[in-house]
């Protein structure tokens, strides 16, 4: 308990001092006294200067925060329901699903309105629902998930909704999806009030469910009929954590686009440091994808400015080779 | 006119109505027809022999499409992109798909004597196979206003309509000139002109639109941020204090959700002053002659006529 709370107390203060620091970095030309006086109100900061603070730096960073929590819950919830160390929203073909899902709703026209966003991420839970469904169902054999199963079914199912979002591009005009292939790569953009707020209530409902289930959870890696001798109803643990995952990925999908490797990195970098337990793990995971994803767009904006790189090519910098690194070294030891 | 105009702007103008005089003159110079064929140079500088003047052309680009039209040789016009929305008889031509990977199939099937195609927007690939089938391909690559201008004369050459496209030429110049002299004693306004929204793609260095933003009478605020058209964060974008916001309209959708997105942006003077427009892309993005009309919708939002 204590561990927990000395590691939620270190990674809240990174996240917070790093969301500050993000406040006053941009392509903008705003001086940090300019800054500071949006942020308190006192002194003299022009319009300009406000409309950068307050409508683009501080939505986005928020965006960040908790896009990056919800991934990297989901893949502490994914790697626990599977027990199975490399599964993770976009490796097992869920991202893409929510992505079908989203590329479809603005076939419809969908955007950011609240109404709209709502319907943005019921699309995107549709998708993740179904192509998660379908992983798990080519994956369950007669002896559970084994790893390279389940991956080569996340493979496959992501293959066959890329191709579908392709397919969509290619017969709906152009015009009207142009955008797409921008958000495909992963973009944090700052959100207009109603979406943010859309986008905390899922990622907190998805929150809320995989870490209800996280005792239980440790229970399930004795294996299903240990657990069931512990009184544990398996099947409602795995359907509450495959609809919590599911939720917290199709709301980052939906409102930043499928960002890949949040959902193995930071679940790996936090069990490498307080072990599998997921009753520490689901709380910290929150924090820590939420101040990995939130460093990585800092950088996404900063790196080319004005330009700006689509975080999700810095993720997966990051997260393909991290990702050989687990698959050749520590996918037995680690195994949550 | 230099008194009109004065400063910068008049060597600015006076460039560009030498160019126009240049391209008048390639007109006379263009094609030189022989004994062993009508040979001519296309914009990138390629020369190519064709054994007589063209017959039946495909055009790959909505602009040369729209200029063919203008001058009158829509009869020798047998293929157009999927793009050549305009004029409206131009969708009657035969369609021989999009402008990146056309079938090359439909185009075998027409029997093209020359093929009109961009650098700028045709697939690499296009002119490797067009190349391989034995398919002249004259490539056209535009990228500033007096462009414009060289392509309508080399089109009328290639198609022997010279005193059509000298006419053409001239009328689309007088308006551009009285545009740029109307503005010149104006104040000039910052301008955000937003090509794409997300990812929020701008007009920078070299970029028509940016030229088009000077002679409208603007400075554009993202006309240093990179060269042609980059993609732009769009906290730099609100950092240049936008007091004009304009907004490309793509044929479908994407207006009012777009505009909203600014409209979030009171503190913005443009949005302040109720000034976030939209134009037709269409018109401004194309090396076409409407881009003229484009040029006068730019000057008449940046700066209104009062009666």
């Amino acid at each position: 308990m204590t561990r927990l709370l000395a590691t939620l107390a270190a990674l809240g203060l990174a996240t917070a001092a790093l969301a500050v620091a993000a406040l006053f970095v941009g392509s903008a030309p705003v001086s940090a006294r300019a800054v500071v006086a949006v942020l308190t109100g006192r002194g003299t900061a022009t319009p300009v200067d406000e409309v950068v603070v307050l409508s683009l730096r501080l939505p986005r960073i928020a965006a960040a925060l908790l896009a990056g929590g919800a991934l990297a819950v989901a893949g502490a919830g994914f790697q626990g329901l599977t027990r199975n160390p490399l599964a993770e929203p976009s490796v097992l073909g869920v991202s893409s699903g929510a992505a079908f899902g989203v590329v479809l709703a603005q076939v419809f026209g969908l955007r950011t309105g609240l109404l709209e966003a709502l319907g943005l991420t019921a699309f995107a839970f549709a998708g993740a629902f179904v192509a998660g469904s379908a992983v798990y169902l080519i994956a369950a054999g007669a002896g559970g998930l084994p790893v390279h199963t389940l991956v080569l079914a996340g493979v496959i199912v992501g293959i066959f909704f890329s191709s579908a979002i392709t397919v969509l591009i290619s017969i709906v005009d152009f015009d009207r999806l142009g955008g797409v292939i921008h958000w495909l790569l992963g973009n944090v953009a700052p959100l207009p009030p109603p979406a943010l707020g859309v986008f905390a209530v899922v990622a907190a409902l998805g929150f809320w469910l995989v870490l209800g289930q996280s005792r239980p959870l440790n229970l399930l890696a004795l294996g299903e009929e240990g657990a069931l001798q512990l009184g544990v109803d398996a099947e409602r643990v795995k359907r509450r954590v495959f609809a919590g995952a599911a939720l917290l990925t199709a709301s980052a999908v939906a409102f930043v686009g499928p960002i890949g490797f949040v959902g193995l990195i930071v679940p790996h970098a936090l069990r490498m440091t307080l072990g599998p337990d997921n009753r520490l793990l689901v709380p910290t995971a929150f924090l820590g994808g939420g101040l990995f994803l939130l460093a990585a767009d800092t950088l996404a904006r900063t790196l080319i400015a004005p330009a700006e790189l689509p975080v999700g090519v810095i993720t997966s910098f990051c997260g393909a080779p991290f990702f050989v690194y687990l698959l050749r070294s520590r996918s037995a030891r680690i195994a949550p | 006119m230099r008194r009109i105009v004065g400063g910068w702007r008049s060597v600015d103008l006076g460039r560009y109505l030498g160019t126009i005089a240049t391209a008048l003159l390639i007109t006379v110079m263009l094609p030189a027809v022989s004994a062993a064929g009508f040979t001519v140079r296309d914009q990138t500088g390629r020369s190519l022999t064709l054994p007589a003047p063209p017959r039946r052309i495909i055009s790959l680009v909505p602009s040369v499409t729209e200029i063919l039209f203008a001058i009158g040789a829509q009869d020798v016009l047998v293929g157009v992109t999927d793009f050549c929305d305009y004029p409206p008889e131009a969708r009657k031509k035969q369609g021989v798909g999009g402008m990146v990977a056309p079938s090359l199939e439909t185009i075998v099937a027409l029997k093209p004597d020359l093929v009109v195609a961009t650098s700028a927007g045709n697939g690499e690939a296009v002119f490797t196979q067009l190349d391989r089938l034995k398919i002249a391909v004259y490539v056209v690559n535009p990228t500033r206003l007096h462009d414009v201008f060289e392509l309508i004369a080399r089109l009328g050459a290639l198609t022997g309509r010279e005193a059509e496209a000298t006419r053409l030429s001239a009328g689309l110049s007088a308006r551009v000139r009285a545009v740029a002299e109307r503005v010149a004693s104006l104040p000039r306004p910052r301008v955000l002109y937003v090509l794409w929204p997300d990812p929020l793609i701008v007009p920078a260095r070299g970029a028509l639109v940016s030229e088009l933003l000077v002679l409208a009478g603007a400075v554009s605020v993202t006309a240093e941020g990179g060269d042609g058209y980059p993609r732009y964060s769009l906290e730099a974008a609100v950092a240049g204090a936008p007091e004009v916001i304009i907004l490309a309209s793509h044929s479908h959708g994407q207006g009012p959700m777009v505009r909203e997105k600014w409209e979030r942006f009171t503190a913005l003077p443009a949005v302040k002053a109720g000034r976030v427009y939209t134009v037709s892309g269409d018109l401004l993005h194309r090396y076409g002659p409407r881009v003229v009309d484009g040029l006068e919708q730019l000057a008449r939002l940046i700066h209104p006529v009062r009666p």
